[in-house]
């Protein structure tokens, strides 16, 4: 046997851990083996959650103090002096450890002691460590099991996944035939079965494998089959979520993600636009929309619930959302107290939420900041108004009234208002005053403006409404007039300029209104300075252009907007995760156990995305190689794809994991195009996935890769296969969701008019991934078949096999129309036989086998015999008198029930 | 083939794997040294992650019928007191003042200010200023041998009193119909944990194969605030999540055949599938194709079972008369009605949703002397019928019974955003409510926990959200504390780190 480079790079970790118990000199090594034993029987009690006796072993400083009695738990170099290593053995069991549980066994005690004399060095764990270079290993081309399997090794990744073979006395399977790998194939990169034509090239030897991959990733499908990963992890949704689950114009965004992904953007670039394309110099339209990821938050407009309560629940999603996708790491638990068991401390956790919870949005209905989409038409207003603005100011000035066109910030939010008599928020949303009432905001500062803006709409003519300063004495800043609006609307009046921050006094009279009346609903103000070029000829048409715009109705999609200085939120530490217990103040930092925080960048998000695309970041890299080679093959090298760090299993192939790593940052630039390619050219991928009893039982869930991937379709691509495969599929991409038709009665939403409007013409057969998903409903057949309702992140679709299913696919009217439309097809064959083949093989991409055939043809003969007896059932079935057609309808939906048809082989 | 032959088939099957499996899994402990870390860790493991084939023949250990059937029944840690449980859930939250919770002192100081020693630092979703007291609107007795209270809004319930156990005190940390729901059914108010029936069902699975394990039903128009979340199974494999049936329509989504497909064409349906895809599995040897013929059978008996247990027309006349059902409408006595005829089935978790509580008194559906008296009339006949039928059947001792709201409600007037009503109505209020409890292992006609003269805060007895569960899942056999799965790299459970047992509601 040739040296394994692939062992020498395990030596220091994994296989050592493997080794354990077989050898007493070696050097213990901390993550692998002392970490694991610690977080098993220590942690609960001397961890991130409790320190019992002054004693944790989760940080290294912590473990080698003093405990409360005075005394050193661990002495390194001197197990036997270690209290710790005392209080295994102690037989008194008030004093013996773990405390009430049962003692360790000797091998266990033993390690520890080993691995206190050898010095008790602490030691990262690999998930917290860059990734190093790797060497790729290479077999021996004589010896070993290649000889009848040379068709195997396809590329480096191959030489990996062998290794680990031959150490289990494994081979790898033979190549798949080529009808079975171009399904494969094509439901891998772009989520629907092959084109006819392409299937047929390939198969017939008059195209490349590699021309089929290429030709499949440039395909617009591609990136709609991978949105529905990114979508899930995104927690993408058409709806805000909680009781009322209004609808949320986010479509854009979804849209956002296939296009990047089909542009094969840089996931460098891909992560920094969607956590701070808003920070971005000059960002465009498109960076702004990426930033609606964290926008998919939930937004709670139940009456009677506090906005800043939702606010923090939303930044708080973000932190861990942040986390789950990038990092692996599961933040949720340290909002409370240290992380249980891997390295990260309370207040880091804080120092996470600072860099998100300076953003504008305050959970209000309105959603706001939201990004305006003017018509072609306003558009070239827009840009007048911009030039305007350019040529009497300067670039700042003409920024700054753009910024307020295309999303009206920075505005304050009426929420805010203390103080009210006679007055109130209304809907616990609006602000409205009644007659002689009043309110008062503090901290308002409008830079000196001499306009004020507000966002109202009033029901009733004859309101006086004065603001003033400090209070009802106060100078007036503003008085006007407010009668009855056609429809809610944004209005401009003069105001006092003030230079310093002021407490701003609201007070409203109206002579004929009765008591306990809403003179008027106002959503927010805001201050903004006179359009500059004033006394120029053109000005005032410009400032009504500028007030017209503002008052167009345009489709939106909510962003992520940072707050100007004077209105920066302080972030500060809750005590037990308690929004309402505030503690310590603290700035925006990244967890120490990872990679370092560089000077240059900015500590706001920019600089937090810059951070996490760091080539020095250990988990981003291997987080999304984990994921990608999951979306193939069903399982992750780390099986737990949520979570990389000491609670997870060691990798199946850790060295591998890393090379692609490296190979995705450095060789691949972060392209993800590029990552799925060379993990679809390897031979891994093109094997066969048939097994036998015996390999499913030595590698039950294929985690060595001995065959290639058999996994069932996702929810989507379930019923994406349906409609390709009869024929029905839309191609027409983007756009509003669409609502293709589900049982009545399954909307039933509290305090909501909206209602499920079946979709109209080619909108009923869009693909899975444009269907409206209400998250407090979502559609019913992609539930069964396990897809995410988007309420939180979902990083895995646990798969599950249930009779629920099994009635979706054979009563749903989606699937009878389906199957309909495949035996019109079938139909046009010559005879019976050919019939059932031709839609077996249109469906399933292979040839119908004899046994296969004779079980479908009997299923024809009963069906065509039973409906020729009951034409009456047969015109309930299709509306038809072909009894031929509707046994061959029967006969279709029983193929698009089969297992080789919702699994991809 | 008969369903017998694939029974067969599929038992043979699991049979030689068990064998070949143990045997094999000794083996590769031993060759690869793992050591006693790794298997340890297996073992001692309290969960039962059981995840369908490929994860149970990893573990090697327990391979059962469940991997081919993730609803195949599993015995419970310890000796169980009830094998199913019916939660009737009032949403919107009903007025215990109005019905269990008994107040003079409150009637007394009504339409007097509310004192600002109560006032302070409490949060109200829709009070405002200083609100007016408001005392109860309806007439007290104490009835029973227990003599505990119950108002005359309820004359059939006061029947059943001492089959019953309150629970007086119970407190929520929320005061929003969503996360409140939330808290009461996953535990958390936040989305994303599995919902108590998802917990059960994993735990024990089904009795019955034909049916759905977690039935849920709604009743009242609309479905809880929480949406379907709340009978969701959050982290757990979906086949946990409840399923909902219904009255109108289908009674499970795609239930039906199409029309014009006579049984017997279905059943060759699926007989063709099974055959082909048992070729299948031939060739490919994956065991989720033994599975999926598995779950095509129990799709075909499913298609017969559910209607007909959901079709309440064959029940006798009395029965009907007792519930005071209305076949073919979406109501809480037939609702009540088919939770006894689901549980008689052996359906695990039966979860009633009745919607309409919501006493603010911003009109007459929602003021506490008009509206609320009509939903108590609405449920008051068939929850008293629903304890009488399962009592003669012999089912109220292996069955619990769950009864309450998302939180309570204020002694105090709604005053929305400081204005007067019209109406009299109560805001939302979790500090300190009334549940009740019936079935095997309650302590019949008990009384746990005390609120103070208006009803306001607890003086004695509270309990939470998490002791309510800690309990349920007591009296079905699960330590709440060593109940988990694990997700996210950590064990999670129901109670979180929290919940007791409430002991002195327990027979």
């Amino acid at each position: 046997m040739p040296i394994r480079h692939f062992r020498i790079f395990l030596g220091a970790s994994i296989l050592s851990a493997m080794l354990m118990g077989c050898n007493t000199g070696e050097k213990v090594d901390f993550a692998s083996e002392v970490r694991p034993i610690l977080n098993k029987h220590c942690i609960t009690c001397h961890g991130g959650v409790k320190k019992s006796g002054g004693i944790s072993f989760l940080f290294e400083e912590e473990a080698l103090a003093e405990g409360e009695s005075g005394k050193k738990a661990i002495i390194p170099g001197n197990a036997s002096a270690s209290e710790f290593i005392r209080r295994l053995h102690e037989d008194d069991p008030e004093l013996r450890m773990p405390y009430e549980k049962p003692a360790l066994n000797q091998e266990e005690i033993d390690l520890l002691e080993r691995w206190i004399n050898q010095g008790a060095q602490w030691g990262k764990h690999w998930a917290y460590t860059s990734p190093q270079d790797i060497e790729v290993p290479q077999q021996d081309q004589v010896a070993g099991f290649l000889p009848e399997n040379s068709d195997f090794v396809q590329n480096d990744i191959d030489h990996f996944i062998m290794a680990r073979l031959e150490e289990n006395e494994l081979s790898p399977n033979a190549p798949a035939p080529k009808g079975i790998i171009a399904r494969r194939l094509a439901f891998d990169l772009t989520g629907l079965p092959p084109k006819a034509i392409w299937f047929d090239a390939y198969t017939q030897g008059e195209m490349e494998y590699e021309t089929l991959v290429d030709s499949l990733l440039a395909q617009p499908s591609f990136g709609e089959k991978w949105a529905s990963w990114w979508l899930d992890l995104a927690r993408y949704a058409d709806s805000k979520g909680y009781e009322k689950d209004q609808g949320r114009t986010m479509w854009k965004y979804r849209d956002w993600v296939i296009k990047a992904l089909n542009e094969n953007m840089p996931y460098d670039q891909f992560t920094t636009e969607q956590l701070a394309g808003d920070l971005l110099p000059d960002p465009s339209m498109d960076q702004l929309i990426a930033t609606a990821f964290h926008r998919n938050t939930m937004n709670n407009d139940e009456g009677g619930t506090e906005d800043e309560e939702f606010r923090v629940a939303s930044v708080l999603d973000r932190v861990n959302t942040t986390f789950q996708v990038w990092q692996s790491t599961t933040m949720e638990c340290v909002q409370c107290h240290s992380h249980t068991y891997d390295p990260f401390r309370h207040e880091e956790y804080y120092n996470m939420m600072a860099f998100f919870n300076n953003a504008m949005d305050e959970d209000t209905p309105h959603e706001d900041p939201v990004l305006k989409f003017y018509s072609e038409d306003d558009q070239k207003t827009l840009d007048q108004i911009f030039q305007w603005n350019l040529k009497h100011g300067n670039q700042e000035v003409a920024d700054k009234f753009n910024k307020f066109l295309i999303y009206n910030e920075p505005f304050y939010q009426v929420h805010h208002a203390k103080n009210f008599v006679n007055g109130e928020l209304a809907d616990t949303k609006y602000l409205s005053l009644w007659p002689n009432g009043s309110c008062y905001y503090d901290d308002i500062y409008t830079q000196g403006a001499p306009n004020l803006y507000f966002k109202y709409w009033a029901n009733d003519n004859g309101t006086v409404m004065t603001l003033r300063k400090d209070n009802d004495t106060g100078e007036v800043l503003a008085r006007f007039n407010i009668d009855k609006t056609p429809r809610e609307i944004i209005r401009k009046v003069p105001f006092v300029q003030v230079q310093d921050s002021i407490r701003l006094f609201f007070e409203a009279e109206n002579t004929t209104l009765p008591q306990q009346t809403g003179t008027s609903f106002i959503s927010w103000f805001a201050f903004l300075p006179d359009l500059p070029g004033e006394g120029q000829p053109g000005h005032d048409q410009i400032q009504k252009k500028f007030l017209d715009l503002l008052n167009t109705v345009t489709p939106t999609v909510p962003i992520m907007i940072e707050n100007p200085d004077y209105m920066t939120r302080t972030t500060r530490v809750f005590e037990r995760g308690n929004w309402l217990t505030l503690t310590d103040t603290v700035t925006p930092a990244t967890p120490a156990i990872l990679n370092p925080w560089k000077q240059e960048w900015p500590k706001n998000r920019l600089g937090l995305a810059q951070w996490l695309v760091s080539k020095e970041n250990p988990l981003t890299a291997r987080t999304l190689v984990n994921r990608v080679w999951h979306q193939l093959f069903g399982n992750g090298f780390v099986a737990s794809l949520e979570d990389m760090g000491s609670q997870s299993e060691p990798p199946s192939h850790p060295a591998l994991l890393d090379w692609l790593s490296l190979r995705l940052m450095n060789e691949n630039e972060w392209q993800l195009k590029s990552l799925i390619k060379d993990i679809v050219m390897s031979g891994t991928y093109r094997q066969s996935s048939e097994g036998n009893p015996t390999l499913h039982q030595i590698d039950p869930e294929n985690r060595l890769y001995a065959r290639g991937p058999r996994l069932r379709l996702t929810a989507e691509q379930v019923r994406d296969q349906a409609l390709a495969v009869s024929g029905l599929l839309s191609s027409k991409m983007y756009g509003p969701s669409v609502m293709p038709p589900q049982p009545d009665g399954v909307w039933q939403t509290v305090y909501s008019s909206e209602t499920w409007a079946e979709s109209k013409g080619e909108d009923r057969y869009r693909r899975g991934l444009y269907t409206y998903i209400k998250r407090t409903s979502p559609y019913p057949s992609f539930m069964s078949f396990d897809a995410s309702s988007r309420e939180v992140c979902t990083i895995r679709r646990t798969v599950t096999n249930t009779p629920l299913q099994a009635l979706v696919t054979l009563n749903d009217p989606v699937y009878l129309e389906a199957a309909h439309q495949l035996a019109k097809d079938m139909q046009k064959a010559e005879n019976i036989e050919t019939a059932i083949a031709r839609g077996y093989e249109k469906a399933v991409f292979r040839e119908l086998s004899p046994d296969k055939k004779q079980a479908l043809s009997e299923l024809y003969e009963e069906s065509l015999a039973t409906f020729k007896m009951d034409t009456k059932a047969m015109d309930d079935f299709l509306g038809t008198a072909d009894a031929e057609l509707a046994a061959l309808t029967v006969v279709a939906n029983a193929i698009m029930n089969l297992d080789e048809f919702i699994t991809k082989s | 083939m008969s369903k017998d032959s694939l029974d067969r088939l599929i038992h043979e099957k699991l049979m030689r794997e068990v064998q070949a499996q143990t045997r094999r899994h000794f083996m590769k402990q031993c060759a690869t040294g793992m050591g006693g870390l790794a298997l340890s860790g297996f073992l001692a493991s309290c969960n039962f992650q059981n995840n369908g084939p490929a994860a149970a023949l990893k573990k090697g250990l327990q391979l059962t019928e469940r991997d081919l059937n993730p609803l195949a029944t599993l015995p419970p840690p310890f000796a169980p007191k009830v094998k199913s449980v019916i939660y009737l859930h009032m949403a919107g939250s009903p007025s215990q003042l109005e019905m269990f919770d008994y107040k003079p002192e409150l009637a007394k100081l009504h339409n007097q200010d509310c004192p600002q020693s109560l006032l302070q630092g409490k949060k109200f979703a829709f009070i405002r200023g200083t609100p007016k007291l408001l005392g109860p609107q309806a007439e007290f007795e104490r009835v029973g041998e227990s003599g505990n209270w119950v108002s005359e809004n309820l004359p059939h319930f006061k029947k059943v009193v001492d089959e019953v156990a309150f629970l007086k005190a119970v407190n929520t940390d929320q005061f929003n119909h969503g996360p409140a729901q939330l808290f009461m059914h996953t535990g958390t108010p936040r989305l994303g944990r599995p919902s108590v029936g998802s917990w059960v069902t994993y735990g024990l699975g089904s009795e019955n194969q034909n049916l759905p394990g977690f039935v849920v039903l709604t009743s009242g128009g609309q479905a809880p605030s929480a949406g379907k979340s709340v009978w969701g199974s959050g982290f757990l494999p979906s086949v946990y999540q409840g399923v909902q049936c219904r009255s109108k329509g289908d009674p499970v989504l795609y239930i039906d055949d199409p029309k014009g497909m006579s049984r017997d064409l279905k059943k060759s349906t699926i007989d063709a599938i099974n055959k082909i895809n048992k070729a299948e599995y031939a060739q490919y040897a994956d065991p989720e194709i033994l599975a999926r013929i598995n779950q095509y059978e129990m799709a075909y008996r499913m298609q017969i079972a559910v209607p007909e247990v959901m079709n309440i027309n064959n029940e006798p006349d009395n029965i009907k008369e007792m519930y005071g059902v209305e076949p073919g409408k979406e109501s809480f006595a037939n609702n009540c009605l088919l939770a006894r005829k689901l549980v008689e089935q052996g359906v695990r978790y039966v979860q009633l949703f009745d919607w309409g509580w919501d006493s603010h008194g911003t009109d007459h559906s929602t003021a506490v002397d008009l509206g609320l008296r009509n939903k108590c009339r609405q449920i008051d006949r068939p929850m008293t019928a629903l304890l009488l039928d399962l009592k003669q059947r012999g089912l109220l001792d292996d069955t619990l019974v769950v009864w309450g709201g998302e939180f309570g409600r204020t002694p105090m007037k709604e005053n929305r955003e400081g204005k007067e009503m019209g109406f009299m109505g109560r805001d939302h209020h979790g500090d300190a409510f009334t549940m009740w409890m019936a079935g095997g292992g309650i302590k019949k006609g008990a009384c746990h926990g005390e609120t103070d003269e208006i009803g306001f805060s607890a003086v004695d007895g509270a309990v939470s959200v998490h002791d309510v569960h800690a309990t349920m899942l007591h009296l079905l056999g699960f330590n709440h504390e060593q109940f988990t799965f694990d997700f996210q790299g950590r064990p999670f459970r129901l109670t979180d780190v929290h919940g007791e047992v409430i002991k002195e509601i327990l027979a």
